[in-house]
């Protein structure tokens, strides 16, 4: 009866409450982490003496906070698009395409996902100071677009997979051109697998730490480099200003998402 | 003449949708293949040829210590994330919808909050004087602070908390594809709840859990920002390792090697999970 929810009795009692305190486990950092910013102790002492929006005014009055944000927002921009355009390309070629090695190219790409990413950081690192890539945001772009392009690859093949090439045969059938029928029957049918890719990829890059730290020159820093600098000198009540800003834009992306799939199944 | 030749050479063609695959193939040989392969080349170059990096690397005290380190941080991580992971995964797989989908939207909600910001988390709840410490103490389960950060315990912790996500949803999709109608015929059998759990539920999910935990594992073996930032300096891991060796000892021999190491170390074991689930499935992501 170890499958039957209705019929397991105290074991079910049992392993609720384990789930409860894992989910409880997973919870506690985020939300502790957005009580700090609103604490006034400089000691980040919990529970906090009083309430205050100061942490909010130093973040906002640094000009390099805000400065490191609008870069990485800019490179995972760049990222997501690019990464989304690329991998939409190589999904159609790795589901629909008949050529020997499908499986190995497949495994190859999705190879920077299982590489530890301290190795591909110093060998980009290296590699870009000789081209004299490092420190811009070309290069950014570049490095995390090969971390992110896994990414983007998985939702949208997974997507294609499930999406029955008949239908777009029979747009051709009727008329469409090839081109045509992929733009208007096709992609519109994988648009959750296609925004998965961007999110992800933007994820990817947005926060990506052990790359950036290598790549960012004095001039161009990313906010998770901005972040990791800060956490190395003191762990300032700022950080879990800039920490709690972070945890809103995940639980918007989360939301954004829930919508977006709920639009699609009805 | 020439034209004969020209002729009678078959016209070679690009393979029927394998174009759409180029700007990807272009972008990892560049970017990846390329940089990485240089890397190698550096490992038994520099400062002279040879293997003496290696040598090095492998014949030395210290950094035995900390290949032994990772090695004992990744596997205390993978077991500790398996055994909290599946009891939620198989309440996860059974419970009604309406519930199931809070705790999922807790789980997303952890996996893609920065990972500094989590990090940041537990160094603050972790320390001495931290919100942990306090309440044990006042609790009365002890009396003075606990060291709990700047060693192995800070280390799990930290990196439990980010590792269960990429073990509890695979596993929820193994639990969700057993029949229940299987362990219902234990049960008529007379097979007692733990006979059934041993002898069928953990049998039928053990690929789900050995995939996970492969994964898991290969994941802590190469992670660089948890560790950094939890562990103390005794029990350094290879990858702050090899970011030190870079960054402040510009040691790019050394470095090199050891990053070497930990590729193929790595790789070997994707090659191992790849037979375990297949490359399609995992791609397939679920």
């Amino acid at each position: 009866m170890l499958l039957d929810y209705d019929r397991m009795g105290w074991l079910k009692i049992a392993l609720l409450g384990f789930t409860a305190l894992v989910a409880g486990f997973l919870l506690l950092p985020v939300v502790f982490i957005v009580l700090l910013s609103f604490g006034s102790s400089h000691w980040l002492a919990f529970p906090p003496p009083g309430w205050t929006l100061k942490w909010y005014q130093e973040l906002f009055a640094d000009p390099a906070w805000l400065d490191a944000a609008l870069t990485s927002a800019r490179i995972a921009t760049m990222t997501a698009i690019l990464s989304v355009v690329i991998g939409l390309l190589a999904s159609f070629a790795l589901v629909r395409g008949r050529f020997a090695g499908r499986e190995i190219l497949r495994g190859v790409l999705l190879t920077p996902m299982v590489l530890p990413v301290v190795v591909f950081a110093i060998a980009i690192y290296a590699f870009f100071l000789r081209l004299g890539l490092g420190g811009t945001t070309i290069g950014f772009v570049i490095a995390h677009t090969v971390l992110a392009l896994p990414f983007a690859i998985i939702p949208i093949a997974t997507a294609l997979e499930g999406f029955d090439k008949s239908i777009e045969d029979a747009a051709i059938v009727c008329g469409a051109s090839p081109l045509e029928a992929r733009l208007r029957i096709t992609l519109p049918s994988i648009r959750i697998g296609i925004f998965s890719a961007a999110i992800f990829s933007f994820l990817a890059s947005w926060d990506e730490v052990v790359v950036a730290i290598f790549m960012a020159s004095p001039s161009l820093q990313t906010l998770p480099v901005k972040i990791w600098g800060s956490l190395r000198s003191d762990l300032s009540p700022v950080i879990a200003a800039a920490s709690s800003l972070l945890v809103g834009l995940t639980l918007a992306l989360m939301v954004v998402t829930a919508l977006l799939q709920r639009k699609v199944r009805t | 003449m020439s034209v004969e030749t020209r002729q009678s050479l078959p016209t070679f063609r690009m393979p029927a949708g394998f174009n759409g695959l180029l700007p990807a193939l272009v972008l990892i040989v560049l970017f990846f293949v390329v940089p990485v392969m240089a890397l190698l080349l550096r490992s038994v170059t520099e400062p002279e040829p040879g293997l003496q990096n290696y040598a090095a690397l492998l014949g030395d005290g210290t950094y035995a210590r900390v290949f032994f380190n990772t090695f004992l941080v990744a596997s205390v991580v993978t077991i500790v994330t398996i055994l909290v992971a599946f009891p939620v995964a198989w309440m996860l797989a059974i419970m009604p919808s309406a519930l199931a989908s809070i705790v999922f939207g807790v789980i997303i909600l952890s996996m893609w909050t920065n990972l500094l910001t989590r990090t940041y988390a537990w160094m603050v709840l972790l320390q001495r004087t931290g919100v942990i410490n306090r309440t044990l103490m006042a609790a009365g389960i002890s009396d003075q602070p606990l060291p709990l950060i700047n060693n192995l315990t800070g280390i799990t912790i930290g990196m439990v908390y980010i590792m269960l996500p990429f073990m509890i949803l695979p596993l929820v999709g193994t639990l969700r594809a057993i029949d229940p109608m299987t362990l219902r015929a234990a049960a008529l059998c007379g097979a007692s709840p733990f006979q059934a759990f041993r002898r069928i539920l953990l049998p039928l999910s053990l690929p789900g859990i050995a995939a996970g935990g492969l994964m898991v594992f290969v994941m802590s073996l190469g992670y660089f920002v948890t560790p950094a930032l939890l562990g103390g300096t005794s029990n350094m891991m290879l990858a702050e390792m090899i970011a030190q060796m870079i960054q402040s000892l510009l040691n790019w021999g050394l470095g090199s090697a050891a990053a070497f190491i930990l590729l193929v170390v790595t790789m070997a074991l994707y090659a191992l999970q790849l037979r375990l689930v297949g490359a399609r499935r995992m791609s397939g992501g679920a």
